[in-house]
């Protein structure tokens, strides 16, 4: 699986590298390294309220701190299992 | 004209408890472009001191770029400074440096510490003619001078620094020279050089400086290009002519903004490759690209190297910051002063659409300012620059 994280402006000032240290965190504690391939991508046209993450071909828009875990369950894990 | 460039910088710090330094510094171009410096350091300290050091060093630097004598500009300032009540004489001591056609450097010296001149990193004696003005004895100097050489003046502040605190008898001009070649690399500039120099003396005054402390770098280099792109062409149909003028010039080249560099990328037909690594948590992640130095992101990172840029201009106090970081800012910084003379900015005027949102503190107008005020910090420290909008 790639997730690509948006780090453009707009993105990056409301949180893009809170949301990587999450994603990063995350992995590890659900020992995904092998399955996921994480990365940084530039604006990807959907500056909303939250930080922009696509997962594959699906583009999912505001993601923040507080979302960042029911995100986490319902894209990542959902999907990988 | 040759290929090289003189890189003048230079920073004091006051007495403690003054808020006037008496020490001053100035800067001017003669008609046929060599610049003169004069330092000047007045009698005393604080209000007396300033004017004294201020006048002569306007008097001296207007003259000189006028092609006036030497013998004049010294009567003028002799005859024209207030006399000091409490000590009954007018009194500045000065140096100046002119460079012509960035070969020949021209040293007059009037009691301030004399100049070092550095020459790969190494302290180079060079003659002094000793001459007489009226009651002064002034030190004349022609230097032939190559790429890489730095002159260091300064006031007598620098030499005092640590008396009665840190050390007996504060550090000699021959301390300050196994200073400088301790620290020399060839790729700072002189204004690099004067802070690293001066943030020594401050801290052996232990932060209370005794007296005003002036540091004025020389340094004479190649001139190097560098091209800075930020923004697409507010007509698509320009991007090809955009990109293909950009990727044409000499020196180093920086891309700057996401959707900017996306299209650099596709014109040069490589890939881009991100990162998620944050060497500074407030700068988004640089990129890499084949064949472009160095990739950012745009108006957070622009903005970050106007801040450094704006602390380049006065104290300098990020300089330790920028220097050694690797987020995309900083290496911006660095390149844009330290190693470039020459800046070519590529500018697009479109808009992004995506941040044309009230709720974002960054739009159009914000990023064309950003620009316009990082080019003029760069003009004051005597950088080339050529904007082009597209």
């Amino acid at each position: 699986m790639n997730i690509y994280i948006c780090v453009g402006s707009s993105c990056h000032i409301k949180g893009s590298y809170d949301i990587i240290q999450l994603m990063k965190e995350a992995v590890e504690t659900h020992q995904l390294e092998d399955k996921v391939n994480l990365s940084a991508a530039f604006c990807l046209g959907h500056c909303t309220d939250g930080v922009t993450v696509k997962i594959d071909e699906d583009l999912i828009c505001g993601v923040s701190k507080d979302t960042f875990s029911d995100f986490f369950d319902n894209y990542v894990l959902a999907r990988l299992s | 004209m040759n290929n090289l460039c003189t890189d003048i910088g230079y920073h004091s710090i006051n007495k403690h408890g003054e808020q006037l330094c008496g020490d001053h510094i100035e800067v001017v171009e003669r008609t046929d472009g060599s610049p003169v410096m004069v330092l000047a350091d007045g009698l005393g300290s604080g209000v007396k001191a300033n004017i004294l050091s201020t006048l002569t060093a306007k008097i001296i630097s207007t003259m000189m770029a006028n092609h006036m004598s030497l013998e004049d500009c010294v009567t003028t300032v002799a005859s024209t400074l207030p006399v000091c009540e409490k000590r009954g004489i007018a009194y500045s001591t000065f140096t100046i440096i002119q460079v012509v056609d960035n070969k020949t450097a021209e040293v007059i010296q009037y009691d301030n510490p004399h100049v070092i001149l550095l020459r790969n990193g190494i302290n180079c004696d060079y003659d002094k003619i000793s001459m007489q003005i009226g009651e002064k004895n002034i030190y004349r100097s022609k230097i032939e001078l190559s790429p890489g050489d730095v002159l260091v003046a300064m006031s007598d502040g620098a030499v005092y620094a640590g008396v009665g605190r840190t050390l007996n008898f504060g550090w000699q001009r021959e301390n300050i020279i196994e200073f400088l070649e301790a620290v020399y690399e060839s790729g700072y500039s002189s204004k690099t050089i004067s802070t690293i120099l001066l943030d020594q003396c401050s801290q052996l005054y232990g932060g209370l400086p005794g007296d005003d402390t002036t540091i004025a770098a020389v340094k004479i280099r190649n001139r190097q290009p560098i091209n800075l792109m930020i923004g697409p062409p507010s007509d698509p149909q320009d991007l090809h002519k955009m990109l293909t003028l950009f990727f044409s010039k000499e020196g180093k080249h920086i891309v700057c903004g996401g959707t900017t560099s996306t299209l650099a990328a596709q014109f040069l037909g490589k890939d881009m490759i991100t990162s998620i690594d944050y060497p500074d948590p407030e700068i988004p992640p640089i990129s890499k690209v084949e064949g472009i130095d160095l990739v950012t992101e745009g108006v957070i990172t622009i903005n970050q190297v106007l801040q450094y840029a704006m602390s380049y201009l006065e104290d300098n106090a990020y300089y330790i910051k920028w220097s050694s970081k690797k987020d995309g800012a900083s290496l911006i910084t660095k390149l844009l002063f330290e190693e470039a003379t020459d800046i070519n900015f590529y500018v697009g005027r479109a808009i992004n659409p995506a941040h044309q949102n009230p709720k974002l503190p960054i739009n159009f107008s914000i990023k064309m300012r950003l620009v316009d005020q990082l080019a003029d910090c760069l003009r004051k420290v005597g950088k080339r620059i050529n904007v082009s909008y597209f």
